[in-house]
């Protein structure tokens, strides 16, 4: 791991991705808003966010105070500023933290959630809440952190967001009681749930491997711009907490089961979507940018280079040593992992489960069939909202099954895509 | 197969890029000729619609509307002309941009005493409150192929009931107003 900028470089084990202690991985602005719009349509419009906060501030906790010690960063005003840094670089957006002592506020211009948010769906439908809890939360973490507060303790509240048509975002931060902790999800954590080894190499497996190392490789070049965000194959990424996606995530899932037990499977219907509207839009337009044409070559539209490029691009990004166990044109797909960026998680903090719980696995397998199948690449067709909804008029004619899962006790995770 | 004989009383008009005949008060397609193959006529014939019942609404809030109004809507490359017609059906005639505006308005009037002849008879029905509710959302919600599941986790009520929704209670229906409200951000609906 070498320095850059003050900040460690991303570390990768078994292609799942580490920032200092935290896991993390690289997601796109798609991903990002319907997964935390999800949660608020599970949860309701108060408890929903109330979650994404802490659950921001937790992983923003365990990245920075990792980073905090890496850098040996003492005084508040230099762990407020490496913050203030890695918020940006990782393409949240330029945020500004004034709260001595843990009471004050902060400031946030072009934040991810905000602005995309209001890019994307600002023109069709009037946001009635703010939008950057994930922000709120990154704050409050570093003004705990600053100023040795006991962590996970300061409250943020956003008073002001772009989303709802804002000039810029502004939050109020204050003191408040500390969460219990919960069992760490780290480095050693991870590694020490999603050992590799058993599974056989899958179909096209130099290749992919490759792939995955060049693009890997192209993203540990990219950068935020001047407004801290990451624009790059025609969508907004960030580099992200796992933990953050997971707990909100598990934490939705088993209040619901806990309350509306009959509604599990529509929220699992929406999380698996949230994993096919990424992979279709961040998965395509790495397929089709000029970076790809310049690495990999030209796409000929052939479904096994599709699916091999795709398991290849979700490698670089972060998401596990995804496999293809099996690939019949037009007909089945089986990919396979020893673990996800989900799973580790999971097992760490829920134990067991009943039912297979990686549902960005499930909902990616189905969009790179998707990519695969419904997608003429010769003609390099606009990937645009109007031909997503598109994709689902007449209904889907692809389904996807989880029929493994790491923490039902298999020995890895897979799922099967086949024909409706 | 045409309800109306469009190719017949579109013959002649020049400039035309479309007709949408649109069945109120839901809004629903009766039929249509274009000349745009991208365009989804169903969708167009939706929207039209509810503007133009936003504009009856709106000019009776200001007490100035009137049975024959028309809207015109010039955009960069067209010029949209929205009329009511008998029966309960919106007109939506779409033009080139370039067509003069008198050009258009002599169109408009041929083109309507032409479809007045030839639309057949129509006995409205008032549709379930339920299904104009989930419809007016598909229309206007983004990701229009998640909102019923997106109502059901709302709500609670479940995807196996929204796909009958004339048979929900009228709590049910509230509550699903209340969803289809904060899934638009709006603080009424008018569908």
């Amino acid at each position: 791991m070498h320095k850059r900028n003050g900040t460690p470089s991303v570390a990768y084990d078994n292609d799942l991705a580490f920032l200092g202690d935290a896991p993390v991985l690289y997601h796109c602005h798609h991903f990002n808003l319907f997964l935390d719009q999800s949660v608020d349509d599970a949860l309701g419009p108060k408890v929903g966010p109330a979650l994404r906060f802490a659950a921001a501030r937790e992983a923003s906790y365990q990245l920075l105070a990792s980073l905090v010690r890496a850098a040996d960063a003492v005084t508040p005003a230099e762990r407020v500023a490496l913050a203030e840094h890695v918020f940006a670089s990782m393409g949240h957006g330029r945020l500004r933290i004034d709260a001595p002592q843990g009471v004050g506020k902060a400031v946030g211009e072009h934040l991810h959630y905000g602005q995309a948010w209001f890019e994307k769906y600002g023109a069709t439908v009037r946001r009635r809440s703010p939008a950057d809890a994930f922000a709120a939360g990154f704050a409050a973490a570093a003004v705990d952190l600053a100023y040795d507060l006991p962590p996970l303790s300061s409250a943020a509240t956003e008073e002001r967001c772009v989303a709802m048509r804002a000039p810029r975002c502004e939050f109020t931060i204050r003191r408040g009681e500390p969460e219990e902790a919960r069992p760490r999800v780290d480095r050693a954590a991870v590694a020490a749930t999603s050992a590799d080894g058993w599974i056989p190499a899958g179909l096209h497996e130099d290749a992919i491997a490759s792939i995955a190392a060049t693009l890997r490789a192209f993203l540990a070049g990219v950068e935020s711009d001047d407004s801290g965000l990451i624009r790059a194959f025609g969508v907004y990424v960030t580099m992200h907490l796992a933990g953050y996606y997971n707990r909100i995530t598990y934490d939705t899932i088993t209040r619901v089961q806990a309350t509306a037990p009959k509604m599990t499977e529509v929220l699992e219907m929406l999380f698996r979507e949230s994993g096919h509207v990424c992979v279709f839009n961040t998965f395509g337009g790495i397929l089709m940018s000029p970076e790809w044409e310049g690495a990999v070559g030209t796409l000929t539209g052939d479904p096994a280079e599709i699916v091999a490029g795709g398991v290849a691009i979700a490698r670089a990004l972060g998401f596990g040593r995804w496999r293809i166990r099996e690939h019949v044109p037009g007909e089945r797909l089986v990919i396979d992992a020893p673990a996800t960026y989900e799973s580790p998680y999971y097992g760490i903090r829920h134990g067991e489960a009943v039912r297979p719980t990686c549902y960005f696995l499930q909902g990616a397998a189905l969009a790179i069939m998707q990519l695969a199948e419904r997608v003429r690449w010769s003609e390099r067709p606009a990937l645009t909202q109007a031909f997503y909804n598109e994709l689902f008029r007449g209904g889907l004619p692809w389904r996807v099954e989880q029929t493994r899962c790491r923490v039902r006790g298999d020995d890895r995770c897979a799922v099967v895509v086949t024909r409706s | 197969m045409s309800l109306t004989d469009m190719e017949k009383a579109v013959e002649g008009i020049a400039g035309l890029r479309g007709v949408f005949i649109t069945l109120m008060p839901d809004c629903l397609l009766f039929d249509s000729w274009t000349r745009e193959d991208r365009w989804h006529a169903e969708d167009v014939a939706s929207y039209f619609g509810d503007l133009v019942r936003a504009n009856r609404e709106g000019l009776k809030a200001i007490e100035a509307w009137a049975a024959d109004m028309q809207v015109t809507i010039e955009s960069a490359d067209s010029l949209v002309v929205l009329r009511e017609m008998e029966g309960g059906l919106v007109a939506s005639m779409v033009f080139e941009r370039s067509v003069p505006m008198g050009m258009v308005r002599l169109s408009v009037k041929r083109l309507l005493g032409r479809l007045a002849v030839s639309l057949p008879a129509i006995e409205l029905e008032d549709r379930p409150r339920g299904e104009r509710l989930l419809d007016y959302l598909e229309r206007y919600a983004p990701d229009p192929h998640a909102v019923r599941m997106r109502v059901a986790l709302q709500t609670g009520i479940p995807l196996g009931e929204l796909e009958h929704p004339e048979n929900l209670s009228g709590g049910q229906l509230d509550e699903i107003e209340e969803s289809v409200k904060f899934i638009l951000g709006l603080d009424t609906l008018a569908y």
